[in-house]
Parts: C-alpha cells; structure tokens; sequence
C-alpha cells in the first residue's frame, strides 16, 4: 500500500475518527523505515502514477504482535479501571 | 544495523529526500487539496528521523563556538597556548614512557615474548647461565628461552677499534625471538656448544650502518673484538634494537667468551657456575600457555635449581618485553617517572584551573546571551553541551600544539643532558592518542564546572565562590611545584659548592685500558709495576696512583675483623688501594700520626680515614691498633681526615693500604703540568703498545655525579617557572573580573567618599584570602612531596626554610603585581558612569 492509499485506509476503516495527515504519516513511515520494519518500493498506482509501496517485513510482523498485544493488555486495563 | 541504515542515508541522502519529495507529491495530487499546510515543513520532519540530528547540532555548536572565540582572539591565543604547553610537556613524557617502558621490542609476535628476571630487596636482577640452561632444558610452558650477557668490547677491523656493547646471546636467540634480519643468519645450534665455542657475530644495524658503510658483501667479513677475530655472518634489520635495555652494537654466541678471554678461569666459570651472576632471560610463551602459568612453572623450576646448587632463595617474576621491563634500571627510573608525571599533571591541572577561571568569568559575563537562549527554549544540557564544545575547541587546539612540542621536546632535554637514550623516542598513534586524551580530560576540567556554574537560573544562591577555589587550587600548586625546583635547585647548588674535602678543580684522572683478551692476572701485576715504577722514576712530578679515582662509578667493599672477634662478626668496610702521593695530591691532610710510604706493603701498614678511627676506636688512639683483613693482620700508622671520595652525601669508613699491584692502577696528576699526559701514555705504551691511554677531568666525575639531579633540578625549575606565569595569569585574571563584576557598587561607594584604598580592599579581599589559603594548603603539599624526593636532595633539608620563604616572596610579588593593573582600574572608576552601567 502507498502512503496517501495507507492514510485512506485508516480514514475509511475508522469511520472518519482517524485522519492521519502528511505531517504525521511521513515521519512515522520514515521511522518505519529506519527500524526496518516495512520496506519500500516503487511500483504503479491505479491511476498509472510512480508510487512508493510499503510492505511490512517480518522484523515489523513481530514488532506488530508485540505493540498489538502491549496494546490489548493496556485497553483491558483501561476497561477495567472504568468499569469499576 | 540502525546505524547502517542511517549511514546508507546520509551517503545517498540526495536520492532519499527527491524520492521521499516525489512521494509528497503524490500524496498531495490524490488528495486534490490545495492548502494541505507547509510542504517543506513536512518534508523536513520526515526528514529528521534519518539525519542525525545530533550531528547535525554538533557542527551548529562547532560553528558557534568557532565564532565566540574569533570575537576573543586574546583569550583564545592565551587559553590553547598555556594548555598547549602544558599538554605538550605531558605528551613529551608519555612519549619517553611509552619508547622506555610499553612499546615491545621489535620481534615476532611480541606479546608472546616474556622477560624473566627476579627480583630481590636490591632491585631486579638475572639468573646465572647454569639456571638459564637448567629452564631451557626443563620448562614446558616456554617454545623456547633465551639467554644474554652484556659486555664491553672494542669492536672494528683492523687497526680501527670503538668501544661498543656486545650481547652474547644463546644459540637459539634469533630464532625463538624471530628477530627479523637486514642481511645473513642468525646463530646455529651448532654455535652454541660451551667446549666449542665459534667466532662468530651478528651486527646490529647502526653499527653496520656507521661503521661499515652498509657493506653489503660483509658477510664473511673478520672482524674483530677486542684483538680476536669475528666472522659476521649476519646483519639485524634497522628495527630491532635489542633485549637488554640498552644500546646494542653486536650480538655472538654466549661461549665464544671463552675466545674472547683464553685465559681467564672466571669466564669458564661464569658459563658454567651455578654461583655466578646475573644474565638476563627471556622466553617464548608456548602456544596456550598464559603468564602466570608459566610463571608458576619457572617458580618451581627455579626453586629446585636453588635447593639442588644450595642456593638462598629467589623471586621469579615475568615482565612483558620492553626497553625497561625487568631490568636493574627499572625501579630508578620509575621512581624518577613518578616524581615527574605528579609535577606534570600538576602543571596540567593548573593550565585547566588557569582557562577554567577564565571561561568561569566569560560564562558569567555571558549570563544575558544565556537566558535569552533559555527564554526562546533552550534546555540547560544544551546549552552546557554548547559550552563544552567551546572548551573541547581550545582543549583539541592545544593538543595538537601538545602533539608538536612532544615532537620536538624530548630530543632537545636529552641534548641538554648530555643522555642519549638507548631507545627512540618517536611519535607514533598512542602519543596522539594519549594527546587527544589529555585533551578530553583538560576540557572537562576546566570547563564542566563553569559550564555548569553559569548556567544556573537565575535566582538559584550563587555564594558558591568556586573562583576562589579555583584560585586557591592554582596557588597551591604552583607553591608545590615552585618549592620542589627550589629545593632541587638549592641541592645541585650545594652539591656544587660542596667542597668535597680535597682537590677536585685541578686534578686529572689518566686511566689506562688494557686488551682483556690477553691479559690475565700475572701479566696485569707485571704492568701495574713497571708502570707504577717508571713513573715514579720521573722526577719532578706530583702524581698519585689509586685502584680507582675519587667519585668512581663504582665502589668496592671488604670486610675486616677487630682481634678477638670472630668471622661472622666481620664489618664492612670500603677498601681503597693508593700509592704515590695520593693524599698529598688530593690535598688531604693527614691528621694524626703518617702518610704511607714505601716498604708499608711489606710493613702492613695501612691509614684509615677519621669516620672509621670513630667508629671502631672510640675514645682510643686508633694509631698502632691492629685491624685483620682476611687472614692478614694489618696496623693503623696514620689516620686521614674525612673526604667524600665515594658518594657526595655520606663518608663510610675507610681504609686505604699500599698499592699491591693486582689490578691497573689509575694515574691522578695536576691538571695542566706541562707534558704530563704525553709522558704517561708515552710510559704506557712503551710497557705494551696496545694500551688506549685517557685523560679526564676529576670535575668530570663531579658533574656526572650530578647529572641526574641537574636534570631533575633543571626540568623542575622549568616545570616551576611555567606554572608560575600560569598562576599569575589567573590571578591577574581573577582580578580584573572581581573588579568589573563590581564596577557599579564600586562606583557608588566612591560617590559616597570611600577611599581608593578601602576600595581595593573591598575588591581584592576575597581574592587575596584565597590566594593565602592556597598558600598555606601548597605549603602542607610542599613538605609531602619533598620528603618524597629526599633521595634526590644533598645536603638540603625537604622543609628547609629558605625554599619555603623565595616562594612566599616570590608568589606575593607577582599577585602584587597581577592585582596592581585591576586595583588601578577600580581607583579610577568615575562613579557617574558606573551607575549608568547595564
């Protein structure tokens, strides 16, 4: 997925919540980068453009598992807290 | 791997930043939104992850710091010129330390190699060539273990001859050290054999160099040691300098010493002996074998030696191999390194205390630039990190002024002092290294706790006088540092002018050197006779004749009996043979009963000097009283008033018995009787023309004797007088800033009528308290380091007072003169323009 496709997608699959603007998403991809989690390569978009496509490589799978699970623990505990 | 990636970056950055554009820009053209904010600041933030931003902000610094110090030229100059010095003299040490004492010798694989040596109350010393052997053949943790005997030869072709150092090494020296080779072979096996011993040589590079025009076809060539011939069979490469710790003109194989002295049975011995002493050894660590393995392994080995041979025990200790490792020299000169390196580091520590005073000043100075950084966001660490920066410019500035006096530094002490190491002392990475270092250390030093200090917000107490700290420490040590010189210089002085208690200034040695190869004991008595004889023959002039000259480099103890003592109550004496007019020429009186005349050797009469006649004899006529010297008995016929004849700072007690003849004499006569010298080597050379006749000064030995303190004395007079002009520098420096911080009270105190001289008082009080304080505390430092130095001191107390008073007066002539331009300025502060400061 190329950038501008990634910050749709966070958009759509959020119901509009999440709006990730150039200012926040290039950094963040660029540190993506420099961790070697995603890699990137240039590629054709659908409307015949030069676009730079990211994939996730396997060190960013695991780093993905990592936070996502952090992530859960984290919003459970938040539930509980406001539950009580 | 991050690190990888970054670097990959910063080398391809032109590529990643048009593609991460070309991808902005995509962003943007899907997105169809025209105000989408500032593309360049987007682009820049994506950016920043990659880009150090670090490095980036250490150049900012670089840059700045570079600019502040262009707006200072004077402070700058003063600042990377004194710490220049002071690291450069740091450095010239180091770099003596490092060519004496860690560079490894110049074989195969060095750090393999071991020096072996033991170790006793009297220093380091070696093992006899029996033991050598014994750990060749026995131990285990070794690939193999040398042997080597240092001895003086006259070394040449034919009818050319030089003194020179030899080494006869072990057979197997060149091959177990892998010493690399210019020319030729080293030893064989077959070389080593003691019942057949082979004339052969390898040549040291210089030699080779200097002596033999790097005569290619010399292989082959005789040469000769001594009168015997040599066969050269190899050439060292110019690398190697050798194993012994000292300047190495010749290797040969360690039996053909018996070729070199036919004659003599001591040599014989010397090879074969379990008693005989001391030739260095060195080993080969076999392959996984760690030092104290091997160590533990010689400690067992050398303890069965020693109780198989009767021998008292010994410390085997391994020493990695170096120009100064293991050797008798080592513990000398490490005390001497020690002494400097405190005096140096001292000289160091002052030049950071002198900038950090300085920059202390300037932080506070800049107090306003400072808060406006910190109001437009600047953290307190970044702003120290910008200060650091500014010190590690002048710190790095001045090491590379370090680097260029170590370059230079140590050749011209050495001209001076008349000491050619054995070694080279070159600059190699280590020394800039260790200048980079010192650097480092300097910078933060000197400029952490201004740094720190100036950067404290507003508001925070600001008591702390840690100028005035700063300023005390800088007293303090430049009054330790002006006491030692004072007190070395004072010694060399003394010793001087320490009238020895006879006639040096105009008394000539002439010292007779004989072929040793072939002479043995009957053919030396022949020649001391007939010398001693002929001379005495020629009327008219004074000369005396002694077994050695006063103030010699070496000495010679015996042991003597009173009657009814026994052996082991035998006391240690120092022994002096003479003949001639020795005391008459010295002018030593005589102060009781005669001088020695001819037919007292038959007679047994001897004269003893007063501090033995005081010692044995108390409240007795020592005249008549009998002393037994081995089996013999001999009578005291006179006693001979106290000289310093041996060492400057003590007399032991003497005998002095009639010339016997057993070794060649030394011939003393009055410097500048006309012809004396010709007629000596004139009568030498009659009796066997191969006899190398020299003439020195008796003042010669003197000086020698001083060297080393001169030395000493010398680079501490330097080291005083260097950390002098440091401390009146910050003196003067802290003045001048007391008084302008102050500028506006002082001002309004004048409006009110105070007085100039109320005025400097308040201005300088402070200033002055510290300054005494660092005074008293240099002081109580003085008198611990000097008692440190007390074996380099003749006949000066280490609190003698008169040191202690120069330096009083001396520091308080120049704080005067430090305060005096500043005090001027406070007095002519016009009080309306002060209140209109700031």
């Amino acid at each position: 997925m190329h950038g501008y496709g990634i910050a749709q997608h966070l958009k759509l699959v959020s119901n509009d919540v999440l709006q990730v603007g150039e200012s926040s998403l290039y950094p963040a991809l660029q540190r993506l980068l420099l961790n070697g989690w995603v890699k990137a390569e240039w590629g054709i978009s659908e409307n015949n453009r030069r676009a730079r496509y990211y994939t996730l490589t396997n060190a960013g799978r695991k780093q993905l598992d990592a936070e996502r699970q952090e992530f859960d623990r984290m919003i459970i505990a938040i539930q509980k807290v406001l539950e009580t | 791997m991050k690190l990888i990636r970054r670097l990959d970056y910063w080398l391809n950055r032109r590529r990643y930043e048009a593609e991460l554009a070309e991808e902005l820009e995509f962003h943007r053209s899907q997105s169809g939104a025209p105000d989408f904010g500032n593309a360049t600041l987007a682009r820049e933030d994506a950016r920043a992850v990659w880009i150090w931003p670090w490095l980036e902000s250490v150049f900012q610094d670089l840059r700045y710091a570079l600019r502040n110090l262009r707006k200072q030229p004077g402070f700058a100059l003063l600042a990377i010129l004194s710490l220049g010095v002071a690291i450069g003299l740091n450095t010239s040490f180091y770099a003596v330390v490092d060519a004496a004492a860690l560079r490894l010798w110049t074989v195969q694989d060095p750090a393999r190699v071991m020096k072996v040596f033991t170790r006793s109350r009297n220093g380091n010393s070696g093992f006899s060539i029996a033991e050598y052997r014994y750990f060749k053949d026995h131990a285990k943790s070794f690939s193999g273990v040398v042997g080597m005997e240092r001895a003086f030869v006259r070394l040449g072709f034919e009818g050319f001859r030089k003194s020179s150092h030899v080494v006869f090494v072990s057979g197997d020296y060149f091959q177990v050290l892998g010493v690399p080779l210019q020319l030729g072979r080293g030893f064989l096996p077959s070389e080593d054999a003691l019942d057949e011993p082979q004339n052969v040589a390898v040549l040291s590079y210089a030699t080779w160099r200097d002596h033999y025009g790097s005569d290619r076809e010399i292989l082959g060539k005789r040469i000769y040691f001594d009168d015997k011939p040599f066969i050269v069979v190899g050439v060292a490469a110019e690398e190697f300098l050798g194993t012994t710790g000292d300047r190495e003109d010749a290797w040969a194989p360690l039996p053909s010493m018996q070729l070199m002295m036919p004659n003599d049975a001591d040599t014989r011995a010397f090879l074969r002996s379990p008693q005989s002493c001391c030739s260095s050894v060195a080993g080969r660590l076999a392959p996984g074998v760690t030092e104290s393995v091997a160590q533990a392994e010689l400690a067992v080995l050398g303890q069965q030696f020693h109780q198989e041979f009767k021998l008292p025990e010994e410390r085997i200790l391994l020493a990695r191999g170096t120009f100064l490792g293991g050797t008798p020299k080592a513990s000398k000169f490490l005390g001497a390194f020690a002494f400097l390196f405190v005096a140096i580091m001292g000289v160091l520590l002052l030049a950071c205390a002198n900038i950090g005073n300085l920059l202390l000043a300037r932080a506070v100075a800049r107090r306003q630039e400072i808060e406006i950084r910190r109001s437009l966001g600047a953290d307190r660490a970044r702003i120290v990190r910008q200060l650091l920066t500014e010190g590690m410019v002048l710190a790095l500035a001045a090491a590379a002024i370090g680097v260029a006096v170590a370059w230079k530094l140590p050749g011209v002490i050495f001209a001076l002092a008349e000491d050619v190491p054995p070694f080279p002392v070159t600059l190699d990475s280590s020394v800039v290294i260790y200048a980079i270092a010192m650097a480092a250390f300097a910078c933060l030093a000197f400029a952490l706790a201004p740094a720190l200090h100036g950067t404290r917000p507003y508001g925070a107490p600001s008591r702390l006088p840690l100028r005035n700290i700063l300023l005390a420490a800088q007293v303090a040590m430049s009054v330790v540092l002006l006491v030692v010189a004072g007190l070395m210089i004072a010694s060399v002085e003394h010793a001087r002018n320490l009238d020895p208690g006879y006639r040096v200034a105009d008394t000539t040695v002439i010292s007779f050197d004989v072929p040793a190869s072939s002479y043995d004991d009957k053919r030396s008595t022949r020649f001391s006779n007939q010398l001693v004889k002929d001379i005495a023959s020629v009327r008219g002039i004074p000369f005396a004749i002694a077994d050695r000259e006063p103030l010699p480099h070496s000495h010679w103890y015996g042991r003597f009996r009173l009657p009814g003592e026994t052996e082991a109550q035998a006391h240690s004496i120092e022994m002096h043979e003479i003949g001639g007019g020795y005391f008459d020429l010295l002018g030593l009186p005589i102060v009781q009963g005669r001088d020695l005349q001819p037919g007292d050797i038959a007679r047994h009469a001897i004269v003893v000097n007063e501090a033995m006649a005081r010692r044995y004899f108390e409240n007795q006529n020592p005249l008549g009283k009998a002393i037994i010297i081995g089996k013999q008995s001999w009578e005291i016929a006179g006693v001979a008033r106290d000289a310093y004849l041996t060492y400057l700072d003590s007399i032991a007690p003497q005998v002095f018995q009639p010339f016997s003849g057993d070794v060649i004499p030394t011939l003393l006569v009055r410097s500048g009787a006309p012809g004396v010298i010709d007629l000596a080597t004139g009568i030498a050379k009659q009796i066997d023309d191969k006899v190398l006749v020299q003439s020195t000064p008796l003042s010669r030995n003197l000086d020698l004797m001083l060297a080393g303190s001169s030395t000493m004395a010398g680079l501490a007079g330097v080291l005083g007088a260097f950390a002098l002009l440091l401390a009146v520098i910050g003196m003067s420096g802290v003045f001048a800033y007391v008084v302008k911080q102050r500028t506006r009270e002082i001002g309004i105190r004048m409006a009110l009528g105070a007085e100039p001289r109320q005025v400097i008082r308040l201005v300088l009080s402070g200033a002055t308290r510290a300054a005494l304080i660092g005074l008293g505390v240099g002081y109580l430092a003085s008198m611990g380091a000097a008692k440190l130095l007390d074996e380099y001191l003749y006949g000066v107390s280490p609190y003698d007072p008169r040191a202690y008073a120069a330096v009083a007066i001396v520091l308080s002539i120049s704080g005067t003169a430090a305060a005096y331009f500043p005090a001027r300025r406070a007095t002519r502060i016009d009080p309306l323009n002060a209140l209109r400061v700031e």
